[in-house]
């Protein structure tokens, strides 16, 4: 008898993973309900099992809610920490998009979560190269990083939500001390970094 | 006295109203001395009515408190910085910084493609039903040339376009472009673009020949993903030319309405 709900127990394991490790339609992921069609009622004690069978694989799983009924919130299986920037620009992104990201989520979380595209666009072509402002937006908004309204308004998009820290980042652009012209004392001279940028907690 | 009483209660109601609709900043509402007016007032109350109406007034204002709690809440919060605060961050620091700052506090989601069983057997299903090439090209009726292509003298011919119709709506284009280019030139895709799918097709038709017969000059510009267009204020001989194909599809057109409509 144990065995058998064993047995079951590591079925519905191995069916949550699949779930949540393989992209469904356009977005990766599964929503409550159809992990609960899935696996059943109790479908949040498997995830809970899931999550420790996953950490070990630095891996973690999110609940991103969308306001709605707990069983429209989406799960999505992301890294447990972050990775180093150079392995961001192994995974294709280049140093220039990961900062108008930075700066394009800074200002819609500043504004309160939305501003108006040509407002972002504007803010962002005073620090990058124009031509490349426009497409990499749309990029953002066809990754999900952002969302755009009919009426031209920026949001931040569900991806955001599901991958990034939204109160870190907030943090650690407003303590991170920005570095100055002056060239940086080498660490075998000085015994140490001049520099003191820790992330704030 | 009584009518005072009873303007002072409803001004405070229509004060409250005000903020509970978004309309006035609750800090302009001075709650400390309404209340302290109210105090005072209470005790001369003797109507049902003016009793029901320091009620709803009293209620009024402790709506305004919790609007003012909120407001400093969110203001307090992380999450509230103000935009110019980030901005001037944002200015002073190099691209590279705000990658890193991304990247700390960024938990990419793990995701994979795979094909499906059910999949398979469609794709495979397909496969098998697949007509060979050249039955599917006899089908379509498609020479071994290709697609061809309709020569003006063939649309006259037809009687689809007459010469002078032809020849009118082309300067009535190169007119439009010397208008709308200037010294500098138009991007292509904005000149072309037009509020429906077919006009803008037609548009692009035509260009092509105000550039094909020396009217107008392109200039390609693949960083921005566009063309550059610059009318001639005569017709041009050129030495040498050179074909550039331009794809316009329907979801192109889209996209790039989506931007003049920002633009």
């Amino acid at each position: 008898m144990e065995e058998r709900g064993e047995a079951e127990l590591r079925e519905k394991l191995a069916r949550a993973a699949q779930l949540l490790f393989f992209k469904h339609h356009a977005q990766p992921g599964a929503r409550g309900w159809e992990l609960k069609r899935a696996l059943g009622r109790d479908y949040e004690k498997i995830l809970q099992v899931l999550e420790e069978e996953v950490s070990k694989l630095g891996l973690t799983i999110k609940k991103v809610s969308e306001g709605g009924e707990p069983e429209s919130d989406r799960y999505f299986l992301t890294l447990k920490g972050h990775p180093t920037l150079t392995e961001a620009r192994t995974f294709g992104w280049r140093i220039d998009d990961l900062a108008m990201l930075t700066v394009a989520l800074a200002h819609l979380l500043a504004k309160g979560g939305k501003a108006p595209f040509k407002e972002v666009e504007g803010i962002l072509e005073e620090k990058f190269p124009k031509f490349r402002v426009e497409p990499t937006l749309e990029r953002f908004i066809r990754m999900g990083y952002l969302s755009e309204d009919e009426q031209g308004i920026l949001y931040v998009g569900w991806r955001t939500r599901a991958e990034v820290d939204q109160r870190a980042l907030l943090t650690l652009l407003l303590g991170r001390e920005v570095k100055g012209e002056t060239p940086q004392e080498e660490p075998n001279r000085s015994g140490g970094s001049s520099q003191s940028s820790p992330p704030p907690s | 006295m009584r009518r005072e009483r009873r303007e002072l209660l409803l001004r405070v109601i229509d004060l409250c109203e005000s903020v509970r609709r978004n309309e006035l900043d609750p800090f302009e509402v001075r709650v400390g001395e309404f209340l302290q007016r109210l105090r005072e007032l209470l005790p001369k109350l003797r109507d049902l009515q003016d009793l029901y109406l320091d009620l709803q007034a009293l209620v009024g204002l402790t709506e305004v408190i919790l609007r003012q709690g909120e407001w400093i809440r969110h203001r307090s919060s992380l999450l509230y910085l103000d935009p110019l605060l980030i901005s001037l961050k944002v200015q002073v620091m190099s691209p590279r910084e705000l990658a890193e700052i991304l990247v700390e506090a960024w938990h990419p989601t793990v995701e994979l493609e795979a094909l499906s069983l059910p999949a398979l057997s469609e794709a495979k299903e397909y496969w098998t039903n697949l007509p060979p090439l050249e039955e599917r090209r006899r089908e379509l009726g498609e020479g071994e040339g290709g697609v061809g292509e309709l020569p003006l003298e063939e649309l006259q011919r037809m009687g689809i376009l007459r010469r002078e119709e032809f020849e009118r709506l082309l300067t009535e284009l190169w007119e439009e472009l010397k208008k709308s280019a200037g010294e500098k030139g138009v991007s292509y895709w904005r000149f072309i673009s037009a509020p429906t799918f077919e006009e803008t097709v037609r548009r692009a038709w035509l260009v092509s020949f105000l550039v094909s017969y020396g009217y107008a000059g392109m200039e390609l510009k693949p960083l921005e993903d566009d063309l550059l267009l610059f009318p001639y204020s005569s017709p041009q001989r050129r030495e040498e030319s050179m074909s550039v194909p331009v794809s316009l599809s329907e979801e192109k057109w889209r996209e790039k309405r989506g931007r003049e409509r920002r633009g």
